[in-house]
């Protein structure tokens, strides 16, 4: 799955492809190899700087909202009166609708339907997403590695609960999960003992998302940990008296690295798309916080008046997933054009 | 392994049989309009039905011993005889309500209209556990014990089917028991219906339309009872068009098929979109209105609670609030106000507001000067709402607006379907938030039980601001007896009570909804009564030549 | 093979119990969350919510109402908390929407998918196959609800060229019935063109290098019978697999967004209104009905595996 053609041409025989180039390059490490093949794919780089100008362009999201548009996220604008090309405009009409963009510095994309600046909005929104999505992905690998491989390597009773746990949150459709558990833990919370989580926090969203994709990293990876695990040089490094752990964070992690890194942007887009979706759905970002799931699904109720509330933060968050998407894709082609990941939807 | 690719065919034959099959039809003779609802009603049989989409159809399907006239503003909210021969006899310091009822009444199943049915409803409405069951078992003595099993029958109540006289004994004398029993949860049933609910066919009863043809959350039709005209009660039209209900959860596209006429009523219950109010207002001025109803949207404050403890707080935030954005959140369907009682209500203060216009402008610099001298700058405040929209957005406007002032306010929004039981559990103490409250009946009484001291609850509490004031407390008390037909003679009481918890700044009252009249071309828009407990009545809608 | 099946169907009933268990679960953890209170009203008494509680057994221990909910369930009487309404009927009338959004919408994204696959794989690396990849990636980058919004808009109020959403009977009117439909099934297919072509794209690369592909052109097959017969065929079986999951989750109940942005009253939609109104008998009837079929086609997934790749044995 390669964008960039040169790539993709040679990119079906990469087993022996590595060799070769392994050869050619002087024995040059695997990562070393990906980083070089990876730095050679223009499209996925231009993408990721696409991804990344978006990400930059949300942090500085107070900067703009102090010094452009000179109002905040939640401030609400409802009766003013402003001047656009010359004529004296509501902000909201006495029905309710709002105004579109006027290129000024404030309601540079126009109001929302409640007299908020949609610019302001959209870079706001965008951190959420994007914290959301990076704390989900975190969440989704780490717990999916662990349990993947401390699964596999063991087998056993532990493994089969492992296993069973996953086929029961993989037989759940995704956003059935996910709204079930956002209503639920929104209206308390979550008490985890030592972590306290409201139920208006981020994090919790995170944490339903997170939760949900599990499986869908997890059974890969102990697929793959099942078959290691009968190596040889693991035998060799059991017979040599080293601890479970040694072997599986010393040994077997190294060997499934290269999956788990292959799955970083593509649960990292699944994730700020399905947070967009719970959002819309009401089970994820709570008002008056936004993001961007939530800004379209607010507008949603103000098409045909406002159709700018909903292609703002729309195009926004296709070009921060396909930012995503793409270079992704040249991070797996780099590391291993033959895998097949996909992930559900 | 043919035989499992047959499977498979046989799988998709299963899943397309569904498509196919599955028509539904119905039939009835004379004229038929289409009403869209954006909400299903919560219960098709009267037993149980409490929503405004509810009591539409059933207060012309069940009629009970009284009922409202058919007429809009304040003559609809007069209650009349129907299944009754004359206003009740109130004796025993009005304790005791006799009733007789007309002779020689037939339900729409043939059955005969005996006195000892209303017993069996009231009985019924109770075991089917009707929401506003409150007002049976609350007034009527012997209600509670039923309710609790502790008797099979309601001992307060006795009814003679040789002569049709009916006696109520209530356990303490309330005004408003004459709206009580025009409830269409107490409109007559016939003693034959079952002690189960009858959703999907709802029970025969006595009035021009009947309930039929129920298709859960898609549609149901409230058809022409053809015994009804032969037997019609005086000030009870018997209808013109018969009507089917159908369930359209998209207001967008309710609001257009009325707007291009494929469908004829809009749902009073229901907001049009503000995308297509302009449209609305332009290519259907002659067949929309906005009406005033009897809802008021305010803000509880919990007077137990630091810092709504605090009066000076209080005053800030009903200076502060501004009801002109509040209203443009619900596209302009808000009249601004700051007493609780609606103006559609008598003993709606005529009085200016204490703390500033409410049409006008907000003071924001004169609150945040009082949040300054109450030494409450910087408090924390968390504000309750619910998800359904606006009211999402009053509370983002709400906390906005807290916030300018000088309050740290954050906002809980929760699900709607948990709102109330949420905020009514005393324990959660809820600092403030929305609520609203809409008439069961015109009676400013059905106002107040939400600021008696008395009503306090640890679960389902109304009276969310925790107000136990001892002046409205007796002044409540004092007014109860007060019969709903003699209410004009306290109106001027009600008034300055009114006008009393507005100055003592209890509730942060921003308006009262005003609902759509809306309809197609093919109805007589003029014609066709607004009555302003039930909405648009059915029984007044005629078509156009 | 009886074996396979045996421990297949085991398996399957003890998700189903386990999701059973664990959706109960979630809706016990709501603070307040006694379901009398809400059932009751704003206005209801003390004794009242003691009536309702008992009448719905709230009052029994939590298993003991779990038990009763699944004995409701398997003898189909069991009837949600808000209106009473019998929840598997329910079920069955949402059904058909679902499943003409689905049949519709899986045949157009399996096709479609297919197509843009094979003319990927088949022109590697030139114009079209770079043409074909740019979309498919903004067709897994696209939100459906945002997509369906957005054509709803345009398509639907804007030109006028098809209705914005909701559903017509096919009985009623075939011809509204495809025109409502068309929209919702585009909307729907977008994610899944583009994950199926591309994976059908490297799936084809992977196997035109492959030994039988080798044995075969050395037979002197010609290219064209190689491709088509073995590469093509092959190439299939992947996709045949992920399509039986896909088309399993859209049915019970996984196209929650498609159905809601276009406003089609099908089991999605049932599902989202379920659990936003806390209403636990729907939702524990639709979570299983959507993991029965999950699990259901993907046995059926593994047998047609089976039976087209030959070196899978049961």
């Amino acid at each position: 799955m390669s964008t960039d053609p040169a790539l993709a041409a040679t990119g079906t025989e990469f087993s022996s492809d590595v060799a070769r180039e392994l050869q050619k390059e002087g024995g040059i490490g695997p990562y070393r190899l990906a980083a070089r093949r990876l730095a050679r794919n223009k499209v996925a780089l231009a993408f990721g700087a696409l991804f990344a100008l978006i990400v930059v362009m949300c942090l500085l999201a107070p900067v703009y909202a102090h010094d452009i548009a000179h109002t905040g996220p939640n401030d609400e604008h409802i009766t003013q009166v402003i001047k656009v090309a010359g004529k004296p405009t509501d902000v909201l009409s006495p029905v309710g609708i709002p105004i579109g963009p006027t290129w000024h510095g404030r309601f540079f994309l126009g109001a929302d339907g409640s007299g908020r600046d949609v610019a302001v909005r959209l870079l706001y929104g965008g951190r959420n997403s994007l914290e959301i999505g990076i704390e989900a992905t975190f969440i989704t690998i780490l717990l999916a590695s662990i349990l993947g491989i401390v699964g596999a390597y063991f087998r056993g009773p532990l493994d089969g609960l492992i296993s069973r746990a996953f086929d029961l949150i993989w037989a759940y459709p995704v956003y059935l999960l996910g709204i079930a558990l956002g209503v639920t833990l929104q209206l308390q919370g979550l008490d985890l003992g030592v972590f306290k989580i409201k139920g208006s926090s981020l994090v919790l969203t995170a944490l339903i998302i997170g939760f949900v994709f599990i499986p869908y990293v997890g059974k890969p990876i102990r697929g793959q940990v099942l078959v290691l695990r009968e190596r040889e040089f693991i035998d060799a490094a059991r017979q040599q008296g080293l601890g479970s752990l040694r072997i599986m964070f010393g040994e077997v992690l190294p060997n499934v690295a290269s999956t788990i890194i292959v799955f970083i942007p593509l649960i990292l887009a699944n994730s700020i798309l399905t947070e967009a979706g719970l959002s819309y759905l009401g089970a994820g970002v709570q008002d008056p916080n936004p993001s961007w799931g939530t800004m379209i699904s607010d507008g949603i109720r103000l098409i045909p008046a406002a159709i700018h509330l909903v292609l703002v933060p729309g195009l926004m968050l296709v070009l921060a997933v396909l930012g995503i998407n793409v270079f992704g894709d040249g991070v797996r082609d780099a590391l291993d054009p033959r895998a097949r990941i996909r992930i559900e939807h | 392994m043919t035989r499992y690719l047959r499977s498979i065919g046989a799988v998709l034959v299963a899943l397309v049989l569904p498509v196919v099959m599955g028509a539904c039809g119905s039939s009835s003779s004379g004229p038929t309009v289409t009403v869209v609802q954006g909400t299903a009603p919560d219960y098709l049989d009267p037993s149980q039905g409490y929503t405004t989409q509810a009591a539409n159809s059933s207060w012309v399907s069940y009629l009970g011993l009284y009922t409202y006239a058919h007429a809009s503003a304040t003559a609809g909210g007069q209650v009349i005889p129907a299944i009754a021969t004359a206003p009740p006899k109130v004796t025993g310091g009005g304790k005791t309500y006799t009733i007789t009822i007309r002779k020689g009444l037939k339900y729409s199943n043939g059955e005969a209209v005996k006195a000892s049915d209303f017993l069996f409803t009231i009985e019924r409405a109770i075991k089917l556990n009707w929401g506003g069951a409150a007002y049976f078992t609350g007034n009527i003595a012997g209600a509670t014990d039923y309710s609790k099993g502790k008797s099979n029958t309601i001992t307060g109540i006795s009814a003679n089917d040789a002569t049709g006289q009916i006696v109520i004994h209530l356990t303490a004398p309330y005004g408003a028991f004459e709206n009580v029993l025009a409830f269409p949860s107490a409109g007559l049933l016939p003693s034959t219906t079952p002690m189960t609910p009858q959703d999907t066919s709802p029970p025969s009863g006595f009035g021009p339309y009947e309930i039929k043809n129920v298709v859960p959350n898609q549609g149901y039709d409230v058809s022409l009872n053809p015994s009804y005209a032969s037997q019609a009660i005086p000030g009870v039209p018997a209808g013109h068009v018969n009507i089917h209900v159908k369930i359209e959860t998209n207001t967008t596209t309710e609001a257009e098929d009325v707007l291009n006429n494929s469908a004829d009523v809009f749902d009073w219950g229901d907001t049009v979109p503000p995308s297509l109010l302009p449209q609305v207002q332009s290519q259907a001025a002659s067949r929309y209105a906005s009406e005033p109803t009897a809802l008021v949207l305010y803000f509880f404050m919990n007077i137990k609670e630091k810092p709504f403890d605090n009066i000076l707080a209080r005053k800030a935030v009903i200076m502060a609030l501004d009801r002109n954005a509040l209203s443009r959140l619900d596209s302009g369907n808000i009249t601004p106000g700051c007493y609780f009682l609606p103006p559609t209500l008598v003993g709606h203060p005529s009085t200016p507001c204490p703390y500033g216009d409410p049409s006008k402008s907000p003071n924001i610099a004169a609150a945040k000067k009082l949040v300054a001298e109450a030494g409450l700058t910087g408090y924390p405040v968390t504000v309750w709402g619910e998800e359904r929209q606006p009211r999402k957005e009053y509370i983002d406007n709400y906390a906005a607006t807290l916030n300018e002032i000088g309050f740290k306010a954050t906002t809980k929004i929760i699900a709607s379907t948990q709102y109330f039981p949420t905020i009514g559990t005393l324990k959660s103490h809820p600092q403030t938030g929305f609520a609203d409250w809409q008439q069961d009946f015109p009676n400013p009484f059905d106002f107040y039980l939400l600021v008696d001291g008395s009503g306090i609850s640890q679960v389902n509490n109304e009276n969310f601001g925790e107000i136990n004031d001892p002046f409205i407390n007796s002044e409540i008390k004092a007014l109860t007896p007060v019969l709903s037909s003699q209410l004009s003679s306290v109106a001027s009481r009600w008034e300055k009570l009114d006008e009393y918890v507005a100055k003592k700044a209890y509730l942060g009252v921003f308006g009262y909804e005003k609902v759509p009249k809306f309809t197609s071309t093919r109805i007589n828009f003029s014609q066709a009564i607004f009555h302003p407990v039930y909405g648009l009545d059915y029984t007044s809608l005629t078509l156009t030549k | 093979m009886g074996r396979f099946v045996v421990r297949r169907v085991a398996s399957t009933i003890g998700v189903l119990i386990a999701i059973s268990i664990f959706t109960f679960l979630i809706f016990q953890a709501i603070p307040n969350g006694d379901p009398a209170l809400r059932l009751a009203g704003r206005t209801a008494t003390q004794t009242q919510i003691e009536a309702i509680r008992h009448t719905w057994g709230f009052d029994k221990p939590i298993y003991i109402q779990y038990l009763r909910t699944m004995e409701k369930i398997f003898d189909g009487s069991v009837v949600s908390y808000n209106q009473g309404f019998n929840v598997e009927e329910e079920i069955r009338r949402d059904l058909p929407v679902t499943a003409s959004l689905a049949l519709g919408a899986g045949f157009i994204w399996l096709a479609l998918g297919i197509v843009f696959g094979a003319l990927s794989a088949w022109r590697a690396g030139r114009w079209l196959d770079r043409g074909l990849t740019v979309l498919s990636m903004i067709g897994v980058s696209m939100p459906v609800f945002f997509l369906g919004a957005v054509l709803a808009y345009y398509v639907g109020d804007k030109w006028g060229v098809l209705p914005p959403g909701d559903y017509v009977k096919l009985t009623e009117d075939p011809w509204g019935w495809l025109e409502h439909l068309v929209m919702p099934w585009f909307a729907l297919s977008v994610l899944f063109i583009g994950v199926y072509s591309r994976v059908l794209r490297s799936t084809i690369l992977d196997n035109i290098n492959d030994d039988y592909v080798r044995t075969a052109r050395a037979k002197g097959l010609s290219e064209r019978q190689v491709m088509i017969r073995h590469v093509l065929r092959n190439s299939l079986i992947p996709i045949i697999s992920l399509w039986g999951l896909d088309f399993a989750s859209v049915i019970g109940g996984g196209a929650i967004l498609t159905e809601s942005v276009f406003n089609l009253h099908g089991v999605g939609q049932y599902a989202a209104q379920s659990v936003q109104a806390l209403d636990i008998p729907s939702v524990l009837v639709i979570t299983m009905f959507g993991a029965f079929t999950v699990v259901l086609l993907s046995a059926i997934v593994d047998v047609v595996y089976a039976a087209l790749d030959p070196r899978i044995r049961l």
